[in-house]
């Protein structure tokens, strides 16, 4: 089955050192910078979310599949959902906020982003960290009476440059493998 | 409904959904319980359904879940080396047989009370041999999983109900000749770029279906974001500048279609050759997905006619009937040269107002690694869940099938009267119906008159 089961660990846990406490400073700021971009992204400030990118960004949400429990470990497939790198990103985020067509978000879903559950961890390169955290996104559209929801746990690289917190690497692993929203117009 | 109920409401729906006159259908055809019970019977219970690729189970024993209709089948390799496609319901007691979407199994066991199958659904038997829980009165022989009838094409796994219909060639038609040159035009042919996206769209099947059939037209519009971000775009100063991709030769026949379009036409990348020979133009632009070290296998597996259309015009999108759309379309690749995203689709049915759509990316096996992993991202950013191309699509399908439910939106019509007609140019091979121009509506309506013709063959 090599040929649609990742072998790549989304959770990279082979890169995770010291916990980082909950409640302290680096903690905090992390916590505050997830606060951060998921409240740009339901405000619709897509640019300044795009610059919170590192341009060695890898954007992945791979394709879950239903297993017996003893393949657990291979839950995810090599296609994804998303399966971006900067440049990617940043084309999808040109055609959102520069063109007057991009019908899918036009009129735009009404989405909040929920993130709790974070858990932060050293890595071997100073400055940067690997980060665990839930999401449960709501996401309302047009005069439907009811939302599309999506929970997903995200393992994250951030990195601490002189402008702040950018993400490097997101990995979004999502509780449904048939989504229930039409499409991925906007971003997890 | 009683079953001679059912063939009055088809013969009297039919006349009523469907003006073959004026070239229109009912809008209340896209929200209509009856109409869609009726669907599954005689369109998902007897098409040849697209359901997977033999890459996805290469050992004896793997198996993936799949839909046929509201039907689910396991698809699995057997000892005898061949693809088995079996219905997911025990004969016993009606329980799902395999409980995840894939995996490995020599016996598929029945967790409920044990009834045992082999990967080709026959019966092995139930626990306690000696009590013989299986009764007297079925064989053992007659207690298998419910088989359906399989062809594999281009590695590609098609299955029916309709064990005496039309063989798989039948079913093609004159087309096979066209999708030969997008599924079996290299040496150990395609691979799966891994398992499929699926996802539940708010719409009944019929409004991704039929625009599988060349809505070339539709890109102009709601696609037109990716023609703004330049992504997309036809040569400066030619009929191809304010519409991309518009001008090329659709295909029909029984249904299916494709569409053929020359990559200047539509992708800024491939601007500036357009005064190459067909010899030269092969090499210029090969076929999607085909990458210079493939193309003397092309040139080796296809005929003369076939590698002229592949030169003057390659088929890029289109569809099979009933619910399969195919897109090989060129699409550039991270480190900046034109290459490909192979993209299919299956739209199968859960009720009047809801389908999943499932989206399979595909590379031919000779490809270098990593120029599959290239198009498994470009496919991804162009197609499918996040495509910045078909979310639009994935959005607009809900919204036809909210009309239907007004009772005066559902007296509206959709409308295929903008014909081109068919005009075969003379160098095109004389195979399938045939319309050169400004895409039209014909293959959509040629769509709806399959459609037509399943929905009203005797049962």
């Amino acid at each position: 089955m090599s040929v649609t089961i990742a072998t790549v660990n989304y959770t990279r846990e082979d890169q995770r050192r010291d916990q980082v406490p909950y409640g302290s400073p680096v903690y905090n700021s992390i916590m505050g910078f997830l606060i951060h971009e998921a409240r740009l992204l339901d405000h619709r400030d897509i640019k300044a979310w795009g610059e919170l990118l590192a341009e060695d960004l890898e954007y992945k949400a791979p394709v879950r599949i239903t297993r017996r429990v003893q393949q657990f470990d291979q839950e995810f497939g090599t296609m994804g959902h998303f399966d971006d790198d900067y440049n990617s990103m940043q084309v999808r985020i040109t055609r959102l906020i520069t063109t007057t067509n991009a019908w899918s978000e036009d009129p735009a879903s009404r989405v909040r982003r929920f993130v709790s559950n974070a858990t932060v961890w050293e890595t071997d390169v100073p400055d940067e960290y690997e980060v665990s955290s839930y999401l449960l996104l709501t996401r309302n559209r047009a005069e439907a009476d009811n939302y599309k929801q999506l929970s997903a746990e995200r393992n994250d690289r951030l990195r601490m440059t002189k402008s702040g917190f950018k993400l490097a690497r997101r990995s979004i692993l999502l509780d449904q493998v048939v989504l229930g929203m039409p499409n991925f117009a906007i971003f997890l | 409904m009683r079953l001679q109920a059912r063939q009055d409401y088809l013969k009297e729906a039919m006349s009523q959904f469907i003006d073959l006159e004026n070239r229109e259908v009912s809008v209340a055809a896209l929200h209509d319980q009856e109409l869609y019970e009726l669907e599954l019977e005689r369109i998902f219970a007897k098409a040849w359904l697209m359901i997977g690729h033999e890459t996805e189970i290469p050992d004896v024993g793997d198996y993936v879940v799949r839909l046929m209709g509201e039907d689910q089948v396991i698809v699995a390799r057997a000892a005898d080396g061949q693809v088995h496609v079996s219905l997911n319901v025990c004969p016993h007691r009606a329980m799902h047989v395999c409980l995840a979407d894939s995996g490995n199994a020599r016996v598929h066991k029945c967790i409920y009370h044990g009834w045992a199958f082999r990967p080709d659904g026959s019966f092995i038997g139930a626990p306690i041999e000696k009590e013989q829980m299986h009764g007297n009165i079925r064989t053992k022989a007659q207690l298998g999983l419910k088989k359906a009838r399989v062809q594999l094409y281009g590695g590609l796994v098609f299955a029916t109900w309709n064990h005496d219909g039309p063989s798989l060639d039948e079913w093609f038609g004159d087309m096979k000749f066209y999708y030969d040159m997008l599924f079996c035009r290299t040496d150990k042919g395609l691979e799966v770029l891994g398992p499929p996206q699926r996802l539940t769209i708010d719409a009944n099947w019929k409004t991704a279906g039929e625009q599988s059939a060349c809505d070339g037209f539709h890109t102009l519009t709601l696609h037109g974001s990716v023609i703004d971000i330049g992504a997309m775009g036809g040569e400066a100063n030619t009929e191809h500048e304010s519409a991309p991709a518009m001008y090329g030769i659709n295909l029909s026949g029984n249904g299916h279609s494709l569409r053929c379009i020359a990559a200047d036409t539509s992708w800024a990348l491939a601007h500036g050759k357009g005064d190459l020979t067909p010899d030269q133009r092969l090499e210029a632009f090969p076929p999607p997905g085909i990458t210079p070290e493939l193309l003397p296998e092309v040139r080796r597996n296809m005929s003369a006619e076939q590698l002229h259309v592949l030169a003057k015009a390659p088929p890029v999108v289109g569809g099979m009937f009933p619910n399969m759309n195919i897109l090989f379309i060129y699409s550039p690749l991270r480190d900046g040269t034109l290459g490909a995203a192979l993209v299919l689709h299956s739209i199968m049915p859960k009720g009047p107002n809801h389908f999943e759509w499932t989206t399979y990316y595909f590379a031919e096996k000779g490809t270098p690694e990593h120029i599959k992993v290239m198009m498994r991202a470009a496919a991804t950013h162009g197609t499918g869940t996040s495509g910045i191309i078909e979310q639009d699509d994935s959005d607009t399908w809900p919204h036809m099938t909210e009309s239907a439910k007004g009772v005066i939106g559902r007296t509206e019509t959709l409308k295929y009267q903008a014909i081109l007609g068919e005009n075969r140019p003379a160098d095109w091979p004389d195979k399938a119906k045939v319309y050169e121009g400004f895409g039209k509506d014909d293959a959509q309506w040629e769509w709806w008159l399959a459609y037509h013709k399943l929905m009203t063959a005797n049962a």
